[in-house]
């Protein structure tokens, strides 16, 4: 007890190299294990998800780009494919095909153009307001409305896809309807329209005024046109697509097979290496990836446990430092009829009072990020590139 | 029929309160569709209110959010409901009956305008009425039959199908017979007899009337020139005229026959009755052209 209290007091007197202690002896302590449930966090959900869909159409090309995109919204996007693509599988009667387009953003969020079935069968709900019903409304994942602090009644702004294409894809300003419930997957992190407003963000849809006068040339009319940048109730009769809907593009088609046997012909269907389309089982992807992820992990273990024992030397050294220059201390003490195992008590209750503290700043911080570590492993996964 | 009506009748009940399926559909020839092939299994509605015309029909926000609850929605197709392009509906619970027919679509006028970079580009209309070539009506039946059967797994689809397309075709057989040999001229009171012109031999100018109104002097005018500008003795009324419209167009010196477009439903007997009698009117009206 004597030990503990003169312990405290030298280490409370020595306040600045104790802090610096307790928090190195802390960070020692929790980096290893926050690394090692983000890694697990990471792979479960890398794995759930993959297995939430079972097959993935797009342009032939990186496996794992088509999976990332169609699957987690990664930047990293393949070549798209075309609404022929989900056509097809419509016209098999296979299995239900939903077309993904996801190659436009709003602030760091990625707009997911889809249709309605997407929230069927991912069994996504509104946890406020409702689903997309007309063009230009939009629906946020919980995480990119909190990360936004928008909700129903707003309105976001997609990216302008390229700030020197003066002809490209303007940014086109659309109504929050309503925000999903947290599932813990990239659905969390992403901003759903209709896949036609994603469309309009591309420039295959648009409308305007109609400004022709009468006797007029179209292409003296033409300069007049301002397309509109937002859909209102007031404009929204006057949008029109151009083109064959066929063509129009896609960056993934989730196809949910009604059966093994759909599943297995729908797989037979895209194995010629020349087709432009390919089908790709993303468990298969992930199961890969996930066995990278392991090893990877293996040397970072290693990594870590000789770090955290060079780390642990360190301590160990400054504390061994500290107490030589307590040696005229300890001298006093063994004057005064202080034994050897007296100041050895002295010396272990200063490191275990330093473990302690230690200890208890790391458990809340390791405690609070792995609650939020679903979210934090799909926020990563999200932000793909 | 019954099924249909009934249909009709309940269009304004909220989906959410029903124990059977809700079927919705874009037009009247597809809810009778669906009526006969659904039988009891399913409830039926019309998504169009009563005396709106579906081709320029827009749902409001709260019609689009009850038709996306449907658990199957029917659309005709062929550009017929233009307001789907700037709705969202589950495609998976969606069956549009005319996707299959894109070859056999009539194009109507072609609308080019331009504006920014882009240069000019064109809107190509198609004319929506498919169902009057019962042909292509039984095709859309099937189509739907197929959507109906993965949607009501308990009803007996296939057996409804085979007694609405021996409907189709005997009224098909009908109006195959009304023309032997060259195409007969003939002028309709609205342009939706297209597809009815072309698989039964008549040469169809549409003229732009209301329906059931009397038409003014100056349409009774135009309708003299293209009369004589065509050869047509035979003018095919949409609905049916006022007494008065009748007599003038008679001194015109045209037969006349009422042929329901059946874009809505019509006022009396449902889409196979209504069909039929159109068909006997205008055998009527060409034998009195031949006479």
């Amino acid at each position: 007890m004597n030990a503990l209290y003169l312990a405290a007091a030298n280490l409370r007197f020595h306040w600045a190299r104790t802090l610096v202690l307790v928090v190195a002896a802390a960070l020692v302590l929790a980096v290893p294990v926050l690394t090692r449930a983000l890694l697990a966090q990471g792979e479960a959900a890398l794995a759930a998800r993959a297995e939430a869909t079972p097959l993935l159409l797009g342009t032939r090309g990186s496996r794992l780009d088509l999976v990332m995109a169609g699957a987690y919204f990664t930047d990293d996007l393949p070549e798209p494919a075309t609404l022929a693509a989900s056509e097809a599988v419509w016209d098999s009667g296979l299995g239900i095909p939903v077309p993904l387009y996801t190659a436009f953003t709003t602030g760091e969020a990625r707009i997911v153009g889809t249709t309605l079935d997407y929230f069927d069968l991912r069994g996504l709900e509104a946890a406020e307001g409702r689903p997309f019903a007309l063009l230009g409304e939009a629906v946020l994942g919980a995480s990119a409305a909190a990360r936004l602090r928008l909700g129903p009644g707003d309105t976001v702004l997609s990216n302008p896809e390229n700030l020197f294409d003066l002809d490209g894809a303007y940014p086109l300003e659309m109504t929050v309807v309503g925000v999903l419930a947290p599932t813990g997957t990239p659905d969390d992190e992403a901003v759903f329209t209709d896949i036609k407003t994603a469309w309009v963000i591309a420039g295959i849809g648009h409308g305007h005024d109609d400004i022709l006068a009468e006797g007029e040339d179209a292409a003296a009319a033409a300069a007049r046109v301002v397309q509109y940048a937002r859909i209102t109730e007031a404009n929204i009769d006057s949008f029109h697509f151009h083109g064959d809907p066929a063509t129009y593009p896609v960056t993934a088609v989730m196809v949910v097979p009604h059966d093994e046997r759909s599943a297995t012909i729908l797989r037979g269907r895209y194995l010629d290496a020349e087709g432009p389309v390919q089908a790709v089982v993303p468990a298969d992807v992930i199961d890969a990836l996930v066995a990278r992820l392991l090893r990877i992990a293996a040397l970072v273990d290693a990594v870590t446990l000789v770090v955290g024992a060079a780390a642990a030397l360190a301590l160990g050294l400054a504390l061994f430092l500290t107490w030589r220059l307590r040696a005229p201390e300890m001298r006093t003490a063994f004057a005064l009829g202080a034994g050897r195992g007296t100041i050895a008590r002295l010396a272990l209750a200063e490191i275990g009072l330093v473990l302690l503290a230690a200890a208890l700043l790391a458990a809340p911080l390791v405690i609070a990020l792995q609650s939020h570590a679903p979210t934090i492993a799909a926020r990563l996964i999200a932000l793909g590139s | 029929m019954r099924t249909a009506l009934a249909a009709l009748a309940l269009l304004a009940a909220p989906a959410m309160a029903q124990d059977r399926p809700v079927i919705v559909a874009d037009s009247y020839p597809m809810a009778y569709f669906a009526g006969r092939l659904a039988g009891s299994a399913a409830e039926v509605r019309l998504a169009v209110p009563e005396g709106r015309d579906p081709t320029s029909w827009r749902p409001g926000l709260a019609e689009i959010v009850e038709i996306q609850g449907a658990d199957l929605i029917v659309l005709n197709g062929s550009g017929l409901s233009d307001w789907t392009t700037r709705a969202a509906l589950p495609r998976a619970r969606t069956v549009e009956t005319g996707r299959g027919l894109t070859e056999e679509l009539i194009a109507t006028e072609t609308i080019t305008h331009s504006h920014g970079a882009e240069g000019s580009h064109s809107h190509e209309g198609v004319a929506p009425e498919t169902w009057l070539d019962l042909d292509l009506a039984a095709r859309q039946a099937e189509a739907l039959a197929a959507a109906l059967e993965r949607a009501l797994p308990d009803a007996d689809v296939e057996t409804a199908l085979a007694g609405l397309q021996a409907d189709l075709a005997e009224i098909d057989a009908a109006a195959e017979a009304l023309v032997e040999g060259d195409p007969v001229p003939a002028i309709a009171s609205h342009p939706r007899y297209a597809y009815f012109g072309r698989a039964y031999g008549f040469d169809v100018t549409p003229l732009n009337w209301e329906a059931g109104a009397a038409p003014t002097p100056d349409q009774l005018a135009e309708l003299e020139a293209r009369a004589a500008e065509t050869g047509a003795r035979l003018l095919i009324w949409e609905a049916v005229p006022p007494e008065e419209a009748r007599a003038a167009v008679a001194r015109l010196g045209l037969a006349q026959a009422v042929l329901p477009s059946l874009i809505v439903p019509p006022a009396e007997g449902d889409f196979v009755s209504a069909l039929a009698g159109g068909i006997d009117a205008l055998a009527e009206a060409v034998a009195a052209t031949a006479n």
